[in-house]
């Protein structure tokens, strides 16, 4: 059986060798270069004391690759549950060959075990080896972007990525199954999968870990951390300070608008007087604003701002959270092909 | 594996059940001399692997071949012929055959066409062959 | 030896569909089996019953004395090809026969190596671009080389030309002559079968109407055609399958054990092929007054 299963997915593990050969081609080519350009430039800025511009720099002459890669490694799970698991079953329940397996001395649950089993892990493997390069090629980037926690960041590095192969994976199968044409199991594995990728990062992920909630002060050393001014309806709307007090590679999930003392949000116009003429780089942008002036103005205004965030070592937490969540739908989904395929057994 | 001596072919639409046709062509082969005393039958699977027929058709062919004393099986070997059937070959029957052809021209001459001469002579060939058969 | 298939008040229902509906048969050993029926008639779902992909919903059923696919060696003791011959069309020949080695304990691979030399396929060649008759050799070689104890085949010959089809079965009365297999077939046209089945059944509208050793059927079963009159003027120990009658003319098909007594009438034997399309009307004809039954009800 396990001889059928690698020859039914050569051609298909043939496919994956060469574009992972490709990638690790590609990743390390751009990437050794990366690296090195992100060690000589990190040893000159701490000299000069210019670190935020020239790493800036660097970050964007790689935004347009570090985008693509992401986008990728994001894909691959997907293409793994279109391409390899709604053929799995589906294509044989089409094309009628089952009826051929199930007739040999073999019983139907050994032959769902070893394909599911044999197939499963090449795809844990894939997105293992594209995970591991992505994460590699793009650990200076991420230095630079000061966490991992963005969406896309978070789903495409270290170990989630194979758990979401695996889910895909299952969830293709189950598919195929259950519709009996590889077609339609394809479109259906691609819209479950997408949607679940909406819901995880924004419903799920941030309730994985309990957050923190930190209240602060407007004032000079409050706002001497602050990057940003974001209002939310023009100059009589409300409005909030970003990047207020934060520890480094924190995940911000939520801000309340900046309020005065009795709990109430107040008007953007309502502090014009502290703001300065916009700066050269527009408002909001950091290079211009001196906002611990800002913060020294405000201060005796008794303003407020709620901030609720998960810490930068809530990472690897959430990382394995994550991860365990997928495994157990991929073992509840694995469960209940096992359960469909005995249904029709006498 | 030997000499292939006979070979048999299945009339679907005869009327007459298999296995009693492969007596039948046995017989035949007999009286035209093709087959003689000591010669091997085909095995089993020879005949069907040439004739796709039902294996137990020609075992039970062999097995009359055997009640009717022309054949006796030799287990391991094969199935022999035991006896040849009418001494003469067809070829000394002249008086026989000069006879069917006065018969023929007969029946012509009463207006019957082809296969209204073979069916008539086909049936009462099949009567007289059942009533024999009868009689053993 | 035990029967190689029993089936007791055996049914498979599929929501309001009944596609087989109160089958007892035991169909003995050592036998080529024909199921004959119409298309829809249920011999698909009996097959998939036999042979374990279908579960039945009333009834049971045995074959070769276990359930169907109960173990590995119960899958062991049994072939089966499908509707259509399917074979993986990315597959070679050869990868076919290597599945059945990988897959089969017994597998026989002087046998099927054998096969495919004489079918003259080549080992390389994929299942896909094989035509119709050497794929469905390819899938009898795989199920034959396995050396089981029963071959189920459904509708084997059904889209193969004349030649394909003669060439089949052939090679399949060889396997049989040489394995002493017992065989299940099924068709929709009696000629298929005549040739090689010495073991009838008959299944029509999903139900089972005939069963029997050929031979005794043909034997049992007469045409008595004579002057117009009524079902009970002829003899009580005559079963009467079918009557016809015209103004001055009956015709009918009896079933009984001894020879119908001389009368004034005139008794044949009937064709094979006769005898199961008389059936098969039979079975059409009530299944209308059933229904023409039913709407009176419902009036």
């Amino acid at each position: 059986m396990i001889w059928l299963t690698w020859r039914q997915f050569r051609a298909q593990a043939v496919a994956a060798v060469v574009i992972l050969a490709a990638a690790t081609a590609y990743f390390v080519a751009t990437g050794l270069g990366m690296h090195h350009s992100y060690a000589t430039d990190l040893a000159s800025c701490t000299a000069q004391n210019d670190c935020d511009t020239l790493l800036s720099q660097l970050r964007y002459k790689y935004d347009a690759m570090f985008n693509l890669a992401e986008l990728l490694v994001v894909a691959a799970p997907a293409l793994i549950g279109i391409f390899w698991g709604a053929p799995l079953i589906g294509r044989e329940l089409e094309t009628g060959t089952h009826q051929v397996a199930w007739n040999q001395s073999v019983t139907r649950t050994r032959w769902l075990a070893i394909k599911l089993a044999g197939v499963g892990l090449a795809s844990m493997a894939t997105a293992g080896v594209l995970s591991y390069l992505l994460t590699w090629w793009a650990g200076p980037l991420d230095q630079i972007d000061g966490s991992r926690f963005a969406a896309m960041t978070f789903s495409t590095r270290d170990i989630v990525p194979l758990a979401y192969a695996a889910f895909a994976f299952a969830l293709g199968t189950i598919a195929g199954l259950l519709l009996r044409r590889t077609i339609p199991a394809m479109a259906v594995t691609l819209a479950v999968f997408i949607g679940i990728q909406v819901l995880v990062p924004t419903m799920i992920r941030p309730n994985l870990l309990p957050s923190t909630t930190v209240t602060y002060t407007l004032d000079e050393s409050s706002l001497s951390q602050a990057n940003g001014i974001f209002g939310q309806g023009g100059s009589s709307g409300d409005f909030y300070m970003s990047g207020l007090g934060v520890s480094q590679g924190a995940w911000v999930l939520s801000s309340t608008p900046v309020e005065n003392s009795s709990d109430q949000p107040i008007p953007l116009n309502a502090i014009q007087s502290c703001l300065p003429a916009i700066g050269p780089n527009g408002k909001g942008g950091r290079g211009g604003t001196d906002f611990a002036q800002v913060g020294s103005c405000l201060a005796h205004d008794n303003l407020h701002e709620s901030v609720t965030y998960q810490p930068s070592s809530h990472y690897w937490p959430i990382q394995w959270f994550e991860s365990g969540l997928f495994l157990v739908l991929t073992a509840l989904l694995s469960g209940a092909c096992f359960w469909w395929i005995r249904r029709r057994q006498n | 594996m030997g000499l292939r001596v006979i070979e048999f072919h299945l009339e679907a639409r005869s009327g007459v059940s298999p296995y009693l046709q492969i007596v039948g062509q046995v017989r035949q082969a007999l009286l035209l001399g093709l087959l003689t005393e000591g010669d091997k039958l085909p095995t089993v699977k020879e005949v069907v692997a040439k004739v796709a027929i039902n294996p137990n058709t020609v075992s039970k062919a062999y097995r009359e071949l055997e009640h009717q004393g022309l054949a006796a099986a030799k287990p391991g070997v094969g199935t022999f012929i035991t006896r040849s059937l009418g001494q003469a070959s067809l070829a000394e029957h002249g008086p026989l055959q000069q006879e069917l052809r006065g018969w023929l021209a007969k029946a012509r001459a009463a207006g019957l066409t082809e296969p209204g001469i073979e069916a008539l002579f086909t049936s009462t060939f099949r009567e007289s062959a059942e009533s024999a058969e009868e009689e053993r | 030896m035990s029967a190689i298939l029993h089936a007791q008040a055996l049914g498979k229902r599929y929501g309001r569909r009944q596609a087989l509906a109160e089958c007892t048969l035991e169909i003995p050993p050592g036998h080529v089996v024909g199921l004959v029926g119409p298309n829809g008639a249920g011999k698909t779902t009996l097959l998939k019953i036999a042979c374990g992909m279908l579960a039945p919903t009333s009834g049971r059923i045995e074959v070769l004395g276990e359930q169907p696919a109960a173990d590995p060696t119960q899958l062991a003791r049994i072939g089966y090809v499908a509707q259509d011959t399917p074979t993986y069309p990315n597959l070679s020949v050869a990868d076919h026969l290597k599945l059945g080695a990988k897959l089969n304990p017994r597998w026989d691979a002087e046998l099927a190596q054998a096969r495919i030399e004489q079918l003259e396929l080549d080992p390389k060649q994929k299942a896909g671009k094989l035509s119709g008759g050497q794929r469905a050799q390819l899938a009898l070689t795989v199920a034959v080389a396995k050396r089981p104890e029963l071959l189920i085949l459904d509708e084997p010959v059904a889209s193969l030309d004349p030649l394909a089809r003669r060439s089949f079965l052939r090679h399949l009365m060889e396997s049989v002559a040489e394995n002493g297999t017992s065989v299940i077939l099924s068709s929709h046209l009696v000629s298929d079968l005549e040739r090689v089945c010495d073991y009838l059944v008959v299944l029509v509208s999903s139900r089972l109407q005939l069963a029997g050793e050929t031979d005794d059927l043909l034997a049992q079963h007469y045409r008595i055609v004579c002057t117009r009159r009524k079902e009970s003027d002829l003899p009580s120990d005559l079963e009467v399958i079918w009557a016809e009658h015209t103004d001055r003319q009956s015709t009918f098909v009896v079933r009984g054990d001894a020879e119908p007594p001389t009368g004034d009438w005139v008794a044949d034997h009937l064709e094979l092929e006769d005898l199961v399309l008389t059936y098969m009307e039979r079975a059409a004809d009530s299944g209308r007054r059933a229904k023409t039954l039913k709407t009176e009800d419902a009036r």
